[in-house]
């Protein structure tokens, strides 16, 4: 390289060969101090819910809505459902039923059960049942028919209406006999109503 | 013509909780009407009306209940009085019982019978209406 007279030209001669030595320098601390990305400590999650769940398969917030042969609309929904062998279950069940006279009907309860003999949904656990005509139903254990409109409790029931306080030993909603689409709330065995006139 | 009868045994506070037991009470969903049947047995205070089937009725806003209408033989009675009759209406606020149907009341030996009775309970005053015949014991006053 022929010499340079003047200072300027030597520097920049020197320049042009300090200055990409100092960026590659400083490209290769890129990768020297970079922290290692170690690809197999992926998000990390769980193992229990997938084994559990591989041993015993199950639903979760499951629903079901189907119409009865009277018109009655019922949807069913559950927080967990289980297949369980033939006869499946459920936790936190709600169920609905809307009845085409525009009656309505709530259940809501811990636990439900499918019996397949007899195609009815049994729940047990804390029932709460509450109609449209402003009775709230309080039971151990209950059984609804899905192919028609039929709830059926034989425990000892307590329901509080507009009527009072109401016990009695067993309940059914159903059908009122020869009048389709009129529904018929029954109380059996026992019944008692308290009623505290408001003076 | 009617008879004034003083049903002091009668005399009650209506405001009483009213206690209805029967074998059976059916709500229709469509109306909310709730009907009990079965030896229903209707108590409030010292009264006790007894029907085949009573019928509750409730005020306006279905907050309550207006009125009881008892049928099939109705039978109401407190410690001394007791009166019979074919169907009854309660209302309870007003605490007036009206009894129709060939009605029986027996005070004690005294018994008068009529097609229509009123009782009025918070006042424990009763008119008997219709044909009416009362049965005096002679001498039986003397107790």
């Amino acid at each position: 390289m022929t010499g340079h007279d003047n200072f300027h030209s030597a520097l920049v001669s020197w320049l042009k060969i300090i200055l990409p030595l100092i960026a590659l320098a400083i490209l290769s601390t890129l990768f020297l101090v970079a922290r290692t990305v170690d690809p197999s400590d992926a998000i990390p999650f769980a193992q229990v819910d997938i084994e559990d769940r591989v041993r015993e398969p199950r639903l979760t917030l499951p629903t079901w809505a189907g119409v009865t042969d009277d018109g009655a609309a019922l949807t069913v929904a559950a927080a967990e459902a289980r297949p369980g062998d033939g006869s499946p279950s459920a936790e936190k069940l709600v169920a609905r039923l809307e009845t085409p006279d525009g009656g309505s009907a709530d259940l809501v309860s811990d636990h439900g059960r499918l019996d397949p003999e007899t195609n009815r949904l049994i729940v047990s656990g804390g029932v709460v049942l509450s109609t449209s005509t402003g009775y709230r139903i309080r039971t151990e254990e209950m059984s609804a028919a899905l192919d028609r409109t039929g709830l059926l409790s034989e425990q000892p029931v307590t329901a509080t209406g507009p009527a009072g306080r109401i016990d009695a030993q067993s309940m059914t909603l159903s059908e009122k006999s020869g009048q389709p689409g009129q529904y018929l709330l029954v109380f059996k065995g026992a019944v008692k109503l308290l009623y505290q006139p408001a003076d | 013509q009617g008879a004034q009868i003083d049903f002091g045994g009668m005399q009650q506070d209506t405001s009483l909780p009213v206690e209805v037991t029967a074998d059976q009470l059916s709500v229709d969903q469509a109306n909310g009407s709730a009907t009990f049947s079965g030896n229903v047995l209707v108590g409030q205070g010292e009264m006790r009306l007894s029907a085949a089937e009573v019928q509750v009725e409730y005020t306006e806003g279905g907050g309550g209940i207006e009125r009881l209408h008892a049928t099939g033989g109705v039978t109401l009675a407190n410690a001394t009085d007791a009166a019979e009759a074919q169907e009854a209406v309660y209302t309870i606020a007003s605490g007036e019982v009206v009894m129709t149907g060939n009605v029986l009341l027996t005070q004690g030996p005294n018994a008068i019978s009529g097609q229509r009775l009123v009782i009025n309970l918070t006042t424990g005053s009763g008119v008997m209406e219709g044909r009416v015949q009362t049965v005096f014991q002679p001498g039986a006053s003397r107790n």
